[in-house]
């Protein structure tokens, strides 16, 4: 035996008897259901990021795998992983609460992302044509040499992309996600110069020089105006290094702070709300950014919804085909069943009127359906989205006002009134009908309260939203003393009821602090069954009283499931 | 311990570790311990943490201990490399599937391209069939040139299509008069395709073609066992042809030519076949329409077709094996390839398609009614064979890679396997 031999042994021998001293001391205390720091208001991102490596992810295999693969279809169909014990998603390098959680001025929403002005004028450098997706644009610096990836409308399709853009870029920045920052630019061919480093990749896969013929290229896809200039969208290179997208399922093998896997987050599933309010029928990894970014001196990845422009009722070349929206690229039972009919089985989509409107494509609210609406490929997250997840999304839509949707449409700078309008009135109702699907799906009572005086208050989301009225016969609340140890519950006094979501709690509830009690609300309405169902609201007893510590909506692991 | 920023009714959150992939360690001493204590220690911190936040760090921390690169799976890079071979057309070997000659069966083949421009490249590729039939092509393509509104093409190669089927000439032939001849073909030319507006397409080509007739090859007679120079023009001669093409139409065809649910081709070739020894030049022309009539947002097309074939001048000889005729693909499609020839042709289809699926998967009933005729005059709507056909077609967005159809006519069924759209 040598002595490195003895020494493998004796180190192992040495790891595991820590091991197993760790694991006896951590096995004799339970594990609470409620920590000091619940509810979390920033999800924790604790390791360096900083040996992540750039990775391109296949749109092939990205398409074939949503659509033949079935990666969400594991069960159960868990609770979102992203969201803290009052059932609200954190900060994050994910996500950023916004509108619903804060106070979103329309001035902020119709600004969006942008923090500046746009390309700084003067000589702009083209440094390479775009690669990726079907809009012609390029790859430019500006006067002061920053990097812009510049999209245009193509030929014959004036306003319809980079309308779509302006107006999804920031509904998506006020619903939380990271965004780039997009600017609506106008360019005169004269103003583009060639960068000498430029450099293009040939339909073989080569490098070589651009050329004067290539952006001659781009240009010619791209509509052009009376005036001669191409109305383009520049979007600001985000800042850090950028890792290629994200997928909608597992986590990212090289990301140490990437934990929960993507299917399960809720932020995530919650683009099955989203994407069917704004039609975001491209819902693939190719239109994502991960960027690894410097955070108070640490590394991490950053996750974007970079390009949300496949949205309403255009693509980036031409109006939306007819299907999309209300079918996946491939359903097989659906492909059977017109194969074997000859085509009679007439699915809805094939009868559904549009207003004519070419900046803004085929978009419409009345034949909308939420709970019926597909993007192209169901990502994992799509088919595992739950009823609270499609709640929480719900009630961010239904924060939009009618005030703050038409400045955002407006905000798409449309020449035509006609275009802006018609979008706003089609997202407010396609909102409308999300509020009606979404909140009433699930018992929707929230902003709880239990105030000095024990009185419990608490909102009915539906309500708020005129989308339901208070329940026929009221809510009931039961009340309970809560082991945080042991999850052990013990009733306190008689359940109490109430038809203005205020009710005086039992007289009997505990003084102590780091008290926890637990109340189950049900609002009875035989037009709202799934009311029935109670929300467990917990308040734990602090120094200044009663502090919301958890909500829960539906049970952990369900087996049910709608795409 | 696996994270959630909560804990609530009684979930068992689930690893998000991907089991049964390898660690690809080298077992030192260094990363035995730190292995150990990672997955061991780690998630007892964890469970030992008082804080949510803590809790979680501990799971980041046990993740940051065993990072690895993304490892695409098996069929993930199967995925890849089909999309490389069939999409990106790369430079390289690639598999090729095609058609050696009409009636060849089905081929295996490969190819080899290389570009040496943008979007140039020189390809060499060959097939062989069950029949026999060998194939083999050196090609050079350049597309896109004059802002995208002009291809060209040059090619060399040569074919050995051993059992091509004769039958005779005209509509009154019987199957039992099939016989086969063998056809060697040597090929050199090019070819230019023009739009020079949307919808507008014209094409030119020149190739030179040294044709060598030999005997047919299987179990029917060959053709000079049965037939004579009579009753099969050209009978024994291996003629040597510079073979000019015009072609001039509109072609509206969308989403592509490849596969079309809308639009429509109104086209007219002019091919002139100058024997280098002067016996056997001739003149055709085709016409060609093809019109895609949507119903209710192309739930349903309505796909008609037709195609002219003739000889423009009745003093000119057309070797056999070069009249126009009609027989299968997609033409008369319940008779076999060749089934009939003669100085002229008329084909007339129809097809009524639904789609199952947008992105892959067409269906048609179809009629088919042509004839061929030795003059012109006699190409009337008069004795017309024709079939009628189920198909299914299975395409991508502007291509049709596999097309099968089954139809029946006044001789039989006959089952079509196709690599391109009817028309």
């Amino acid at each position: 035996m040598t002595i490195k031999t003895l020494r493998f042994i004796v180190s192992t021998l040495l790891a595991l008897t820590a091991a197993f001293a760790l694991q006896t001391a951590g096995s004799r205390g339970a594990t609470p259901k409620f920590y000091s720091d619940d509810p979390l208001q920033r999800e924790p991102e604790t390791q360096d990021a900083s040996k992540v490596q750039e990775w391109e992810i296949d749109l092939f295999w990205d398409l074939a795998e949503n659509l033949f693969g079935n990666p969400g279809a594991k069960t159960p169909l868990v609770k979102s992983r992203d969201v803290n014990s009052i059932d609200e998603v954190p900060n994050s390098s994910w996500f950023t609460n916004r509108i619903g959680t804060e106070t979103l001025s329309i001035t902020d929403a119709v600004r969006g992302p942008l923090t500046g002005d746009g390309p700084a004028p003067g000589a702009w450098s083209v440094i390479r044509p775009k690669e990726a997706g079907f809009a012609p644009g390029f790859t430019m610096n500006d006067a002061k040499g920053e990097t812009w990836f510049v999209s245009f409308d193509a030929n014959g399709f004036p306003e319809a992309a980079t309308g779509a853009i302006l107006a999804a870029n920031k509904i998506f920045w006020a619903l939380g996600y990271w965004q780039v920052e997009n600017y609506l630019v106008h360019i005169q061919p004269k103003d583009l110069a060639i960068a000498d480093t430029a450099v293009v990749k040939t339909p073989a896969g080569k490098r070589r020089k651009m050329r004067q013929s290539d952006l001659e290229d781009v240009l010619r896809r791209s509509n052009k105006s009376a005036d001669g200039s191409y109305r383009a969208i520049a979007a600001k290179a985000v800042p850090g290094r950028t890792l290629g997208g994200f997928r909608y399922r597992s986590t990212r093998p090289d990301d140490p702070n990437d934990v929960i896997p993507h299917e399960d987050r809720r932020v995530l599933r919650a683009l099955k709300v989203f994407g069917a309010w704004t039609n975001l029928v491209d819902m693939k990894a190719g239109n994502t950014l991960d960027a690894l970014i410097t955070d108070n001196g640490k590394s991490l990845v950053r996750h974007y919804l970079q390009d949300v422009g496949s949205t309403f009722g255009t693509g980036a070349n031409a109006p939306r085909e007819y299907d999309e929206g209300w079918e996946y690229l491939w359903e097989g039972g659906t492909a059977m069943k017109r194969l074997v009919t000859l085509g009679f089985a007439v699915p809805p989509w094939q009868t559904v009127n549009y207003t004519k409107q070419p900046a803004i494509g085929r978009f419409e609210g009345v034949e909308f359906d939420p709970t019926e609406w597909k993007p192209r490929v169901p990502t994992a997250a799509f088919v595992r989205a739950r009823a609270d997840d499609n709640f929480w999304a719900a009630r961010r839509v239904m924060a939009f006002s009618d005030e703050m949707i038409r400045a955002i449409a407006s905000a798409g700078q449309y020449h035509d009134e006609a275009a802006a309008k018609l979008l706003a009135d089609v997202l407010i109702q396609r909102r409308d009908k999300i509020g009606k699907a979404y909140l009433n799906a699930i018992n929707p009572v929230v902003n709880f309260a239990l105030d000095g005086s024990d009185t419990l208050t608490f909102q009915n989301a539906a309500v708020e939203a005129h989308v339901a009225n208070e329940p026929a016969s009221g809510y009931t609340i039961r009340w309970f003393s809560f082991d945080n140890a042991t999850g052990n519950t013990t009733p306190i006094g008689s359940p109490t009821a109430t038809n203005d979501r205020r009710a005086k709690a039992p007289a009997s509830l505990p003084s102590a602090t780091g008290a926890i009690v637990k109340l189950q609300i049900v609002g009875t309405d035989p037009a709202h069954a799934p009311w029935a169902a109670p929300v467990d609201v917990y308040f734990r007893r602090g120094a200044s009283g009663w502090a919301l510590v958890g909500v829960e909506r539906m049970p952990d692991s369900v087996n049910e499931r709608k795409p | 311990m696996s994270p959630m920023l909560h804990r609530g009714r009684g979930c068992e959150p689930h690893s998000t570790r991907k089991r049964g992939i390898p660690l690809r360690y080298r077992l030192t001493l260094s990363r035995v311990c730190f292995t150990v204590f990672a997955l061991i220690v780690v998630p007892q911190l964890a469970s030992a943490q008082d804080s949510r936040a803590a809790e979680i760090a501990a799971e980041q921390a046990r993740k940051a201990a065993e990072l690895k690169p993304y490892q695409p799976s098996g069929a993930e890079k199967w995925a890849v490399k089909l999309r490389r071979e069939f999409i990106d057309l790369p430079s390289g070997f690639y598999p090729y599937f095609g058609s050696v000659y009409s009636g060849g069966g089905f081929t295996l083949g490969a190819g080899f391209r290389e570009y040496y421009g943008d979007r140039t490249h020189w390809d060499v590729k060959g097939l062989y069939s069950l029949k026999s039939y060998k194939f083999i092509e050196f090609s050079t393509d350049s597309w896109g040139h004059a802002q995208g509104k002009m291809d060209l093409h040059g090619r060399i190669g040569w074919r050995d299509a051993t059992q091509v089927s004769y039958y005779g000439l005209g509509m009154s032939t019987v199957t039992d008069d099939r016989s086969t001849f063998r056809l060697k073909q040597g090929y050199v030319g090019g070819n230019v395709d023009l739009r020079p507006v949307r919808y507008v397409v014209f094409g030119a080509a020149a190739t030179y073609e040294d044709y060598s007739m030999g005997s047919g090859q299987g179990n029917v007679p060959s053709i000079e066992e049965i037939f004579t120079p009579e009753t099969a023009p050209g009978l024994g001669v291996s003629p040597k042809y510079l073979h000019t093409t015009a072609s001039g139409g509109i072609d509206s065809r969308a989403p592509g030519a490849g596969y079309a649910r809308r639009g429509g081709l109104y086209e007219v070739r002019y091919h002139n076949y100058a024997d280098q020894d002067k016996t056997y030049s001739f003149d055709r022309a085709d016409g060609e329409i093809a019109q895609h009539i949507p119903i209710l947002r192309e739930n349903w097309v309505i796909s008609l077709h037709g195609l002219v074939q003739t000889t423009l001048n009745d003093n000119d000889q057309v070797p056999y094996f070069l009249l126009p005729s009609l027989g299968s693909g997609s033409t008369l499609r319940a008779y076999p390839s060749w089934r009939f020839r003669d100085r002229h042709s008329l084909l007339m289809s129809g097809e009524f398609r639904w789609i199952p699926n947008r992105l892959a998967i067409d269906m048609a009933l179809f009629y088919d009614a042509g004839k061929v005729v030795p003059r012109w005059d006699d190409l009337s709507l008069k004795g017309l064979k024709s079939d009628v056909g189920i198909g299914i077609r299975f395409h991508g967005p502007v291509a049709t890679p596999l097309r099968i159809e089954l139809a029946k006519g006044s001789e039989g069924m006959n089952l079509v396997f196709g690599g391109s759209a009817a028309w």
